[in-house]
């Protein structure tokens, strides 16, 4: 049985595995390394996934499903998802406590159910490959991801059958494939810039151990933006020369949003990009109208200064954070192909007074970070030179909600985990007999200016006089950042603990259903191994 | 270094696991009170390397994994607390008290968030906090009286629905009926 590391990209995932020492990388059916994190529904109950399934964005774009990453283990009402729902073609409603489902076209789907199908697919990849079965992945989430991401997370491998041996920080998890801090001590930064999240990450690396020491970064920002600005320039190219809009027309704004993704690419290469591109709409004649387009490198970089601007603007915050500077660094990892993008580089290299380290792929680097930890976790470590470990911190603050709108936090930001801290909080009102502990994540003192992640409730308290009982509310995060939350009732000894109902999250039965749902269900497109 | 043996591990975690909360942060790590920073974070590295519980992922005793894990949690925080210095300085006195620990276990001024904040209306307050107390009494009669004289002031408020419901489920249940008979507000 096989052990993979799994980076469950928002548009691309990786799939890696450690033989013989070596980390080797799962291919596509494309003979590539990037599997798109994109899954396609038909009426008949077809699924295709992936290279198969990314055609289908165009030719069928409500009923596929991409960016899962920006949706998974957030309330439908939350600003990301609400944020998301603007931009995205597929339909979205609020299911049961408060989660966002996809309306598919057979029925509805949780969004850890969509990511789970994909899981289940990428396994098959693997499978296919290793010519083994795999049992067991760690997953990688961005290092910003907060309690209820990582355990919808996990909720996706159950659902694919997969045991998900760690959920692990993508930068953390990039440290650990460049294999730093051999024999010496070294202060890195890992600047994460993907398709949809941008993460900055520093760590101490001295010899097996690795230390975050601070990370902070934008979950919504990433080169999905860098897209949407070419998609406003060529959307304006393409007004300008026909009088219609195309991006009230969603096949249109699906074709240009391709293309300016490919433009990207190119301009990454190239001080300029031309093209032609046929077919993006049709007039109200029904002639298909053409776009002939040039765009130079400048144009686009004057487009994405601001989205430059604010990976550097976050990189300022949390070396600050740590009372460091920029020339204490004494490396910066890219990750993420974003990374690839020429003013991205140069602006890294400018703030940090060296040039980063591109020699690792930025696409794969996670996936090695991944497949490395899990050789480490399942078979200890054995084919592996070193054994590193990981000493990850909480990336929020965690606290749960007082009287008087406040905020009391319980856990700090950036605390190695695990972490275990016990608080003691006592009754507001005379003969209480119920309390309902609200927990948040964030920093800011007002309730309501942090994220709520859910609620117990600690019933049957004695009757008293306020004050005069006392409730013990412990915060509990584990190494994959998880936090579990415990309140007993501490005046009249009886123990009492609850579980907390996280908001927006699959329910224990819905996850269970789930995963025996997939189960028997096989993938329309099965995975096709190109020749060695 | 790369772990322990499990016999090793278990003696350790037996040895230190029982006296856990009478060490001090000092102790744990290993280092002398005056220990700088630098001297600090290599004693937790070099213990970090043995004891994470990432290098016990296969074991299959979960008592003595869990036992691990928190003495592993204790490390991190003495760890935090000896290189941060304000927590430092204020782990020096928490010593001098005779405490081992520094948790913010402190009696808070502030207390969790009641039920009935949720509600707008001060009338509805009062009357949903008697319901509760009710229903702490299993008085059902008098919680599903107050829980409807909180529903007229605030009809749509679906708290006071849930408690409603709850207190006339367990009304109908066998038995159910008895309780304070209800005063009248």
């Amino acid at each position: 049985m096989a052990v993979v590391g799994i980076d469950l990209g928002t548009t691309n995932s990786v799939v890696a595995t450690v033989r013989g020492g070596q980390v080797v990388v799962v291919p596509t059916s494309q003979g590539g390394y990037l599997h798109p994190s994109v899954v396609s529904f038909s009426a008949d109950g077809l699924r295709y996934f992936s290279v198969d399934a990314v055609a289908r964005r165009i030719l069928d774009p409500k009923n596929t499903v991409y960016s899962a990453k920006r949706l998974i283990g957030l309330p439908f009402r939350s600003d990301e998802v609400q944020k998301a729902l603007v931009r995205l073609p597929y339909e979205l409603r609020e299911g049961n406590n408060e989660q966002a489902v996809f309306i598919g076209p057979d029925r509805t789907y949780t969004i850890p159910e969509v990511s789970g199908l994909l899981l289940g697919y990428l396994r098959q990849c693997a499978e296919m490959f290793l010519g083994e079965a795999v049992s067991a992945a760690v997953i990688t989430v961005p290092a910003t991801f907060n309690d209820s991401q990582r355990r919808a997370t996990v909720d996706a491998g159950r659902i694919a059958g997969v045991d998900v041996l760690r959920v692990l920080n993508e930068p953390t998890a990039a440290a650990l494939a460049y294999g730093l801090g051999q024999n010496m001590s070294q202060r890195i930064a890992v600047f994460d810039f993907g398709g949809g999240t941008f993460d900055i990450t520093i760590l101490r690396v001295e010899n097996d151990v690795f230390e975050v020491l601070a990370t902070g970064g934008d979950t919504f920002l990433g080169g999905d933006d860098m897209d949407s600005a070419l998609l406003s320039i060529l959307a304006e190219l393409f007004n300008a020369e026909h009088g219609l809009d195309p991006r009230n027309d969603q096949a249109a704004r699906s074709r240009l949003l391709i293309a300016a993704e490919q433009v990207k690419r190119h301009l990454s290469d190239f001080p300029e990009a031309r093209g032609d591109l046929k077919n993006i709409a049709v007039d109200s004649g029904g002639e298909p109208l053409a776009l002939r387009f040039h765009i130079a490198r400048s144009v686009f970089e004057t487009a994405i200064r601001g989205l430059v601007g604010r990976t550097i603007q976050a990189c300022q915050d949390v070396l600050a954070s740590v009372q460091l500077l920029p020339s204490q660094i004494d490396e910066v990892i890219m990750v993420g192909g974003t990374t690839r993008v020429p003013m991205v580089r140069a602006e890294v290299e400018k703030y940090f007074g060296r040039p980063p380290r591109t020699d690792l792929n930025p696409d794969e680097v996670v996936a090695w970070g991944a497949a490395i930890q899990a050789e480490n976790l399942a078979n200890a470590g054995e084919s592996l030179p070193s054994r590193a470990v990981l000493l990850d911190v909480t990336p929020r603050a965690l606290g749960i909600a007082v009287t008087g709108g406040f905020a009391e936090r319980i856990i700090d930001r950036n605390v190695p985990v695990p972490v275990e801290q016990t608080r003691i909080f006592s009754t507001s009102a005379d003969h209480q007999t119920s309390v309902r502990i609200q927990v948040c994540q964030g920093e800011s003192r007002r309730f309501e200016e942090n994220v709520p992640l859910g609620e117990l409730e600690l019933n049957d308290l004695r009757p008293a006089r306020r004050g005069d009982v006392s409730i013990e509310v412990t915060f509990k995060v584990d190494t994959n950042g998880i936090l579990r939350v415990r309140a007993r009732d501490g005046a009249t000894g009886a123990v009492r603990e609850a579980a907390v109902n996280v908001r927006g999250a699959m329910s224990e039965s819905e996850v269970e259903a789930a995963a025996e749902r997939q189960k028997y269900e096989e993938p329309s497109n099965l995975p096709e191994i190109p020749e060695a | 270094m790369a772990g322990m043996s499990t016999e090793q591990l278990a003696a350790f975690v037996r040895q230190i696991f029982p006296r856990l909360d009478q060490l001090s942060y000092y102790d744990l790590l290993g280092v002398p009170s005056g220990a700088d920073q630098t001297a600090v974070r290599a004693a937790f590295y070099r213990l970090a390397s043995d004891l994470h519980p990432d290098r016990y992922h296969t074991l299959a005793d979960h008592e003595l994994k869990e036992q691990l894990e928190m003495i592993y949690a204790r490390l991190c925080e003495g760890y935090r607390v000896l290189t941060t210095p304000e927590k430092r300085a204020a782990y020096e006195r928490a010593l001098n008290q005779g405490k081992k620990r520094l948790a913010a276990t402190d009696r808070e001024s502030h207390a969790p968030q009641n039920p009935e904040d949720s509600l707008r209306h001060p009338e509805a307050k009062k009357f949903f906090r008697m319901g509760m107390i009710c229903l702490g009494r299993k008085d059902w009669k008098g919680a599903i009286m107050n829980f409807n004289f909180a529903r007229t002031f605030e009809p749509a408020a679906p708290l006071i629905a849930q408690k409603l419901g709850e207190a006339q489920a367990a009304l109908g249940k066998p038995g159910g009926a008895g309780g304070t008979p209800p005063k009248a507000p």
